[in-house]
């Protein structure tokens, strides 16, 4: 074996595994429906086999420059769609200056942009005697980009309010008999058809909200994260998955973990049986909370993340830069 | 405070960093509640108690007061709290009251009538919808939907305690946020000799220096992010100045501008609108 064909394939072993490291355990028998799944239309599994065969029965012909060529040709979608789920997402607070509290939030896999903006505590008109006498109330509207808010959107807004609910202190002083109002807009991003999934966008519009509470200086019991799987035909889960995915995928789910790690929010939809939920609950608390998963080997499936790497470490750090950021006249003199 | 400590909901606060001052109890600011462990572990009795924060903040403690609060977000909503300092506009009046509007979309605030200093049956002050009232929040009520009161006097003494509360007439009003509303009535409230910036603030004073010949400007601060600016004594420069301190204030609010940068944001302002050359 030469030196040039040892180092090629070492380079694609390395991405395998790193890809894998990032998908979490998988036996070699459906290797191939999850590349024919994660780099979508860019690698047939046809030409995967052929790589694989040279790689491993005959390395000495991947000196052959025509050999060669897939080996290349196929890191490349490999590392493309490794650095996709790499790129996190991007948020801001405080944007809205009209706005007790605001907050955007963009996510990088399905490309859906939301603005959502809270006010609290703020008199609901004319429902004195509808509302809780010792709470407050969440009221939550979703506005899609192009079109009047419909059967889906009040689904979601039930969902979003059935959580929030439990999370904020609406007993705190000046919130009872008054109303939490939290809009958020849908401002970038593909539109939902009618009957569409609304899963996709759900996770999205929780993270928007909890800033937008944070932001607001709403009182909480504490935060949460979410997360959105997808199991695809072939039965492997797919995390952060994007449209193309999800449309594809057997079935959806989205699942929200307080800061303490209670299971907040399960929503899913599709065929599937319980032991994918469990794999899916814990490869999204893995995502959310960043807790390390035991490999079938007894390795460490996931890299020893740290705060940043997981969608409660994302929360932390972007409520972090903004405080410091406000307060930078304190914290400099001080 | 090199690295300042950042909570969120539900974040515990570390013992170490609350004030180790025994004589006094501990007073919690806002955003922090007081919780009690369930765990049946720790046998120590002070351990059961556990401090959560509520809001998102940094953690900011007084050792000499033993207090320790939670820097909130400054551009939250205020909440109206007893003896603030608040400016409040008219909405209505009635027999006995009048209708103030302190934050959008809230109830309204009742002012009593006679809640002025030196005010009787037939002297009371006659306010009309829309006029400015500098006022002290009075009590906020109990229990749920209760109504907020304000007045304008001390009931002890029969004055207007602090000094200029009372209708407020002429000027303008100008929106800030309540984090700058009060970090304003900090620096008003420490005494003036020391030309330290107080809270990192610089621009009133220097304001105030570069005004000096126009006749100096009236500034009242409510905690519900409302400035009144009044700068009756420039004669026909008033509203050029009664601008451009707003405009200062509003500026230094919204990008956060340093001391050196405060400096430089008045002059530029009064150069560009031609009242100091």
């Amino acid at each position: 074996m030469s030196e040039e064909a040892k180092l090629s394939h070492t380079l694609v072993v390395s991405d395998l595994s790193a890809k894998q490291r990032m998908w979490g355990p998988r036996s070699t028998k459906n290797r191939e429906s999850f590349f024919h799944d994660a780099a979508g239309p860019y690698a047939s599994p046809s030409s995967l086999r052929t790589t694989s065969k040279t790689d491993t029965r005959s390395p000495s012909r991947q000196s052959n420059s025509g050999q060669r060529k897939p080996t290349t040709w196929l890191s490349f979608p490999l590392e493309f769609s490794f650095s996709t789920t790499m790129v996190g997402p991007t948020a801001s607070l405080s944007n809205l200056s009209r706005a007790d509290g605001s907050a955007s939030f963009k996510c990088p896999t399905t490309g859906y942009k939301i603005l959502g903006s809270v006010n609290a505590p703020v008199e609901l008109p004319g429902r004195r005697d509808a509302l809780k006498p010792e709470e407050a109330t969440v009221e939550v509207f979703i506005k899609p980009g192009n079109t009047t808010a419909g059967v889906g959107e009040r689904y979601a807004e039930g969902i979003i309010r059935t959580m929030l609910q439990k999370l904020i202190l609406g007993r705190e002083r000046g919130f009872p008999r008054r109303g939490v109002v939290i809009t958020l807009a849908i401002v970038g991003g593909g539109a939902i058809a009618r009957g569409d999934s609304y899963l996709t966008l759900l996770p999205s519009l929780l993270h928007t909200s909890l800033l937008a509470l944070l932001s607001g200086a709403v009182p909480m019991s504490m935060t949460y994260s979410a997360a959105l799987m997808a199991v695809s035909k072939s039965n492997v889960i797919v995390s952060n998955p994007t449209l193309v995915e999800a449309k594809a995928a057997s079935s959806l789910h989205v699942l929200a973990f307080s800061s303490k790690g209670h299971l907040l929010l399960n929503e899913s939809q599709g065929r599937f049986d319980f032991d994918t939920w469990k794999t899916v609950q814990q490869r999204a608390h893995a995502l959310c909370r960043g807790v390390e998963l035991p490999e079938v080997d007894g390795d460490i499936a996931m890299e020893a993340q740290g705060d940043s790497g997981t969608a409660e470490g994302f929360v932390r750090e972007t409520v972090e830069d903004h405080l410091c950021r406000d307060y930078a006249w304190k914290i400099n003199t001080e | 405070m090199a690295s300042p400590l950042v909570l969120l909901p539900g974040d515990e606060v570390p013992s170490r960093h609350l004030p180790s001052n025994k004589s006094n109890p501990l007073k919690l600011g806002p955003g922090l509640r007081l919780l009690s462990q369930p765990s049946s572990t720790s046998q120590n009795a002070q351990s059961q108690h556990v401090l959560t924060a509520t809001q998102a903040g940094i953690v900011t403690t007084d050792a000499k007061r033993n207090t320790v609060s939670l820097l909130s977000f400054p551009n939250r909503r205020y909440i109206p709290t007893v003896n603030d300092l608040i400016i409040a506009q008219i909405h209505h009046s009635s027999v006995d009251y009048f209708h103030c509007m302190v934050t959008p979309h809230t109830a309204h605030a009742l002012l009593g009538q006679l809640s002025f200093e030196g005010a009787s049956k037939k002297t009371r002050p006659m306010l009309r919808q829309g006029d400015l009232v500098y006022a002290r929040v009075l009590s906020i009520g109990l229990g749920a939907g209760a109504e907020v009161e304000l007045t304008c006097v001390n009931p002890a003494t029969g004055k207007s305690e602090p000094g200029g509360l009372g209708p407020l007439n002429g000027g303008m009003v100008f929106d800030v946020s309540t984090g700058m509303a009060a970090r304003l009535l900090r620096a008003s409230s420490s005494s003036s000799e020391q030309n330290e910036s107080i809270d990192g603030l610089v621009v009133l004073s220097e304001l105030g220096k570069k005004l000096e010949s126009l006749g100096g400007f009236e500034i009242a601060v409510g905690r519900n992010g409302k400035v009144w600016i009044d700068c009756s004594n420039a004669g026909e420069s008033a509203v050029k100045a009664t601008i451009a301190i707003g405009r200062c204030l509003q500026t230094v609010d919204e990008k956060g501008l340093g001391p050196a940068d405060q400096k430089k944001f008045v002059t530029r302002i009064l150069r560009e609108m031609k009242l100091v050359s």
